[in-house]
């Protein structure tokens, strides 16, 4: 340690001018603070401080508080020297930070031995006493919160949705400190009379904290260390910022007249100082310098909240605070369509012109044209080349070609659920055109005993399969053929009942342990024929392959250490995707019984995962409220999409690949533009959970069913106003993109989808009403 | 124990110490032989407990969402217990809720709040075995309907009734409009029963929004003109009435108070005819309804179809019915007749099952043993009404004229008796110059004794005086001519 050479601020006070005043206007409250912080070594923090303690004495002399920073850090240079020294004697304890035990802190400071500003504190400490100092008075938290409240509500209009945002970390963190330190009850009071003020958005996330009411609690809950670890982003104007700074510093600025003059007492200064603590320690204010009023309404949900951890960090050095700039770091995506290996797209062709000569379908003739056209590489986007794709096996089967086949006839023969082409009727002059609505048939289970988790249909729409919390999966054959595997236990020389015998309309599956949160067809044959392989996952930690041919399990793929939320089919089958509860999500081939990627970087549960339609991309939604996008073979992520205000239930990817869809427990579907990583709509008009997600084939609707026992029809490329109370057909419409919106009865639609032939099918389970 | 007064204490210093009470870990602690736990411990330990319970249930809430519920089961309280590697609560199934009870205050610890407990229900295995029947449940199984088609929602039973906030509103805006017409409409309209004609559901739903949109305020007030002119007839004056049934018969635009129309005029003689019909003020309410009928029926602008199954009623009724008063009688039931004939003309071509109903309808009224004599004159009317073949069927065939006469007096010249002769002379004309038949002819002798077989001897002897006649009812036009 350099030995302590009497530059406290009034040892350097003669050698500036300004300091004289300065030191007048600083309290001793305010003084044993900035050596506090000073010994701790937050240099920003004490510089922010002391800028702000001297302002007055600025503001007097006509300077701007940005010279007086200056000036003061000229000041306060040799005890930074002094404080750096401090620090580096200290073991340096990552994650700890400045609250801590008042006695440690105090014996810590003593042993540090005979420098005078730490001297300075431990006399103040003496006088004042330790408790207030390190502001464990549980009173004047409550106060300064209520003054911050006051000044936020009185601040201009213009001001106040910006201001609005800091109410909720500051809370969060008060909370937490009293908590810490033993206040239970103050603590209860505050969380009583200041929780109700912060609005609907952060219910989930207080009622989370309400429940921590030990110190212990604090130290061991995630999200109380996510607060105490991280620092809460928080976009910001620049007048805003200064507005808030000078507030904060002086008691002055920004606030309404007739308000009171801010901090008033001893009492308000500790609230005052509690305050600047925790801007200090646990806010980032991400300052643009755009004006508030340009930024739309609900962009603070992607510039708000612990976003450090939410965001990968790509090097460990640069650390990246804004979702977009991560995304721009990551450059650019290819999400074009997948190419198809040349000799299946001869081989399709000639069997598409054989067809067409044979049927004598007019329509028919145009299928090859059709099929290079969907192959041709739209523009704006990056098509992959064969070599971007994970390994595929390099020859083609029969099903393939039927499959490319009955491709272009679905895309020929299905229903236009896009804008009619504005070139033939331009000079009608009726600008927006209407979407067509989609033709939507129900499939109501009934009668089931704990619950269906997951229901799903084949692309041929031939099987219909749910899974069940008792365990098992059923099948259905939608047409009524009987399903019947293949015997094992057949004779050799009669072939020809290789087929059991009997049989049913139904099949039970049986293998899991646990409730089943997910069934896939495999997406082979397509629309061609029926799949011949399904997936589940399950409770049980095991995802299991299920062939259709024999009816029987073939393979258990275990890996994950918890529950198994989802599974997901790649696009051309063979590989396959699970998201768990162990906050991984997993790529998986079914030949091999162990994972081939791990994606991890996820805070909290993975819940769902979809692969991108071009097999490149992956992305998963999770519990702690970000979507992300990782590259399939390389195992990184290359977007985050943050904006959810709650967990991330489902996704879907639009069929050309440009857009994702994404509805969390806050009851809102997000538009992701996916090259860009930025958020194109936020869709609201759900009452309750959502719980599946669905593109037209023309990626021109989404569907959306929910726990409100509704179906949704939402227009993917209608700007979507925000609440437009227009009466069309009796139906109040609440956005201009929500299309229609169809009740069911009684009905929580848990699967939506819609066929390659744009027919939307749509499952859910029938809750009778004596069943609560 | 020093619990009692321990308490008041403890209540004041943790005013609002979350919901698990530092009281509930003493007891606990007292059923494990614990006694005297400080008031500390107890406290730290229900904050503790508390959120581990919430823990648990935030974990539970998980695998709720993921089961796609939205009600917590002790299914997902089992797996939240699982993967924080404590052991499952045996014993609990979603299926079974357990049912708590609260247990009546203990008369020394009134303070302690309610205690609840699970009530186990004792199962008496005789009684089990003796009566319930168990019954193995269906299983999962799952039906298929159009949710929407080309985003329109059909309305079949298996998707929600629409909600009429169309109509909500519009009575919402409209109730301080001083004559209130609309308060007569009914929110939907009156058809409860499809028509056959328009099966498709679609029809019946377009045809539901039609009435629903076009009930204009001017046609209201015409309504409400119209009704008050028609009825009651006391108070009405007739040129009034006979302005209102013109602008009935021929006023283009009354389509969508037809349904209106329609069912209060079956109302209408629902109402007359329930309580007795001997005044002659309800004969008339009959009179001018009929009319109303007729006036609809020949309006040709009105599509009447899909209202016949609701018009067919108060024809039937007024035909039929027993006890008509008696000055109205022989002229309601014969416009009845008129007005059913005009439709049967108008609507048995398209609508080829509807004489055979009426047929039935009106053969049971004849034959039928222990019906009134006017119901049967009505019958007897409604038959000439619908035609010569369906007189021939009811009165010959059918030996309708037989019941009516074997009820009448021989000799008796009553209004039932002389319905019969003039249905007959719709069967054949009277001759001109009647030569009776010969007893002693054998011929004739034969048709008389067939004369007396078919239609009693009251009719035969009526029939006997004109030969050619007799010969025509008894043999039909090929035979008699």
């Amino acid at each position: 340690m350099s030995t302590a050479s009497a530059s406290t601020p009034e040892g350097t006070s003669p050698a500036n001018p300004s300091a004289p005043s300065a030191e007048s206007t600083i309290s001793p409250t305010d003084r044993t603070i900035l050596e506090y912080l000073r010994s701790k070594g937050y240099k920003g923090a004490e510089k922010e401080f002391l800028a702000a303690v001297e302002k007055p004495a600025s503001d007097d002399k006509g300077k701007n508080p940005e010279a007086t920073a200056a000036t003061s850090t000229t000041v306060s240079s040799e005890e930074l020297v002094k404080s750096e020294a401090v620090q580096s004697q200290r073991p340096s304890r990552p994650g700890e930070n400045a609250l801590r035990e008042p006695a440690t802190a105090l014996q810590e400071l003593a042993s540090l031995g005979n420098s005078t500003n730490v001297q300075n504190l431990i006399s103040s400490i003496d006088a004042v006493g330790a408790e207030e100092i390190l502001s464990l008075d549980p009173t004047d938290k409550q106060e300064g919160f209520r003054e911050l409240e006051a000044w936020v509500d009185g601040s201009l209009d213009m001001y106040r949705p910006e201001f609005r945002p800091i109410l909720f970390p500051i809370f969060c963190h008060f909370y937490l400190d009293l908590i810490q330190y033993g206040f239970k009850e103050a603590a209860i009071r505050f969380y009583t009379e200041f929780s109700p003020s912060l609005g609907p958005s952060h219910s989930a996330t207080l009622h989370h904290l309400s429940t921590l009411l030990l110190p212990a609690h604090v130290q061991n809950d995630e999200l109380a260390q996510r607060f105490r670890n991280e620092k809460y982003t928080i976009r910001m104007s620049r007048s805003g910022f200064d507005l808030l700074v000078g507030w904060l510093t002086e008691g002055v600025g920004g606030e309404a007249t007739g308000q009171g003059e801010g901090f008033s007492g001893e009492k308000g200064k500790r609230g005052r100082a509690a305050m600047l603590r925790v801007v200090n320690n646990h806010l980032r204010f991400d300052v643009t310098p755009s004006s508030t009023t340009s930024v739309s309404l609900n962009a603070w949900e992607e510039s708000t909240g612990l976003l450090s951890s939410a965001i990968p960090q790509a090097n460990g050095n640069a650390t990246l605070t804004n979702p977009n700039s991560f995304n721009a770091s990551k450059g650019e995506l290819k999400l074009g369509p997948a190419p198809v290996p040349e000799e299946l797209r001869a081989e399709a062709e000639r069997v598409m012109r054989e067809q067409a000569m044979m049927d004598r379908d007019p329509g028919a003739q145009y299928d090859p044209q059709l099929y290079s056209k969907a192959l041709a590489p739209q523009p704006g986007v990056v098509a992959p080349s064969p070599s971007d794709l994970p390994p595929y096996p390099p020859s083609f089967k029969t099903i393939d070609v039927k499959r490319e086949v009955e491709r272009v006839r679905d895309a020929r023969k299905r229903i236009r659920l896009e804008r009619p082409s504005t070139h033939g009727a331009a000079s009608q002059g009726h600008a927006p055109r209407n979407l067509p609505l989609p033709s939507i048939c129900a499939y109501t289970l009934h009668d089931v005993g704990e619950g269906v988790p997951c229901c799903t249909f084949s692309m041929d729409t031939s099987l219909m399969a749910a899974g069940f919390s008792e365990s098992y999966i059923r099948l259905w054959s939608l047409k009524g053929e009987k399903l019947k595997g293949y015997r094992s236990d057949f004779q050799s020389s009669s072939i020809k009942d290789v087929r059991e015998k009997g049989g049913d309309t139904t099949r039970k599956l049986i293998g899991h342990s646990g409730p089943v949160y997910s069934v896939a067809f495999d997406p082979v044959s397509g629309s061609a024929a029926p799949p011949r392989y399904l997936l589940s996952a399950s409770a049980d930690a095991t995802t299991r392959l299920w062939s259709l041919d024999t009816m029987s399990n073939v393979a258990a793929y275990r890996g994950h250490q918890n529950p198994v939320w989802d599974v997901q089919w790649g696009p051309m089958g063979i590989y396959f995707a699970t998201a768990s509860r162990d906050r991984t999500a997993r790529l998986w081939s079914t030949d091999r019984t162990s994972a081939l990627r791990v994606y991890a970087g996820h805070l909290s549960d993975v819940n769902s995962v979809r692969f991108h339609p071009n097999s490149l991309y992956l992305a998963t939604g999770s519990s702690d409220w970000t979507t992300r996008l990782w590259d399939v073979q390389k195992g990184s992520c290359v977007r985050v999409f943050i904006g959810h205000q709650g967990i991330v239930s489902t996704l879907a990817f639009s069929p050309d690949g440009r857009y994702l869809a994404s509805a969390g427990e806050d009851l809102a579907i997000n538009l992701w533009d996916i090259g860009s990583g930025r958020r194109i709509k936020k869709m609201t008009g759900h009452t309750a959970s959502i719980y599946s997600l669905a593109f037209s084939a023309e990626s021109s609707m989404l569907i959306s069913g929910g726990a409100d026992w509704t179906v949704r029809c939402w227009d993917v490329e209608s700007a979507g106003g925000p609440l437009t109370k227009t009466r069309e057909n009796g139906c109040v419409l609440s956005r201009t993109d929500l299309m229609a919106t169809f009740p069911t009865k009684r009905t929580p639609v848990i699967n939506v989808q819609f066929t390659p032939r744009n027919l939307c099918l749509a499952a859910g389970l029938y809750l009778s009403p004596e069943q609560r | 124990m020093n619990k009692p007064n321990m308490k008041p204490r403890l209540h004041s210093h943790q005013p609002t110490a979350g919901v698990f009470k530092a009281d509930s870990i003493r007891d606990v602690a007292e059923s494990l032989n614990i006694v005297n736990l400080p008031d500390v411990v107890a406290s730290a330990l229900a904050s503790d407990v508390e959120y581990r319970i919430h823990q648990v249930i935030e974990e539970a809430a998980r695998f709720m969402r993921h089961a796609k519920r939205t009600t917590l089961t002790t299914a997902d309280i089992d797996q939240a217990l699982r993967v924080l590697n404590i052991e499952p609560l045996y014993g609990h199934f979603p299926h079974n809720p357990p049912v708590f009870r609260r247990a009546p205050p203990h008369p020394q610890t009134t303070a302690a709040g309610s205690v609840y407990f699970i009530e186990d229900e004792e199962i008496d295995f005789e009684r089990v075995l003796r009566e319930e029947k168990l019954t193995l449940p269906k299983g999962p199984r799952w039906t298929a309907h159009w949710l929407a088609v080309e985003g329109v929602q059909p309305l079949i039973p298996e998707n929600p009734p629409a909600i009429p906030k169309d109509i909500d509103t519009e009575q919402a805006v409209k109730p301080g409009s001083p004559s209130r017409p609309h308060s007569v409409f009914p929110p939907t309209p009156p058809s409860d029963r499809p028509s056959p004609i328009q099966a498709a559901k679609k029809q019946q739903q377009q045809q539901q929004q039609l009435v629903k949109q076009v009930l204009s305020r001017e046609l209201q007030l015409y309504y409400t003109r119209l009704t008050s002119a028609l009825l009651p007839p006391s108070a009405s004056d007739l040129t009034k009435r006979t302005a209102a049934l013109a602008s009935l018969r021929n006023d283009a635009g009354l389509q969508a108070l037809l349904p209106y129309l329609v069912r209060w005029v079956g109302e209408g003689v629902v109402g007359a005819l329930k309580n007795g019909v001997q005044s002659d003020n309800d004969g008339q309410v009959l009179e001018v309804l009929l009319d109303v009928i007729g006036a609809l029926l020949d309006n040709p602008t009105l599509f009447v179809e899909p209202y016949l199954h609701q018009l067919l009623p108060p024809i039937l009724s007024i035909l039929l019915h027993s006890s008509l008063p008696d000055s109205h009688a022989v002229n309601l039931r014969t416009t009845a007749s008129h007005i059913l004939s005009r439709l049967l003309t108008q609507y048995s071509t398209t609508y080829p099952s509807l004489p055979p109903r009426i047929m039935k309808t009106l053969l049971l009224a004849l034959i039928s043993p222990g019906k009134s004599r006017s119901t049967r004159e009505g019958a007897v009317r409604g038959l000439v009404g619908i035609g010569k073949e369906a007189v021939r069927k009811g009165l010959v065939e059918g030996g309708g004229a037989k019941v009516i006469g074997s009820e009448c007096m021989p000799g008796e010249d009553s209004g039932i008796a002389e319905s019969v002769m003039d249905a007959f002379r719709v069967l054949h004309p009277q001759s001109s110059s009647p030569v009776p038949l010969d007893q002693s002819n054998q011929a004739d002798a034969e048709i008389i004794r067939q004369l007396g077989e078919v239609l009693g001897e009251l009719f035969a002897d009526r029939l006997m005086s004109d030969s050619a006649w007799a010969r025509g009812v008894l043999i039909g036009d090929a035979a008699g001519l």
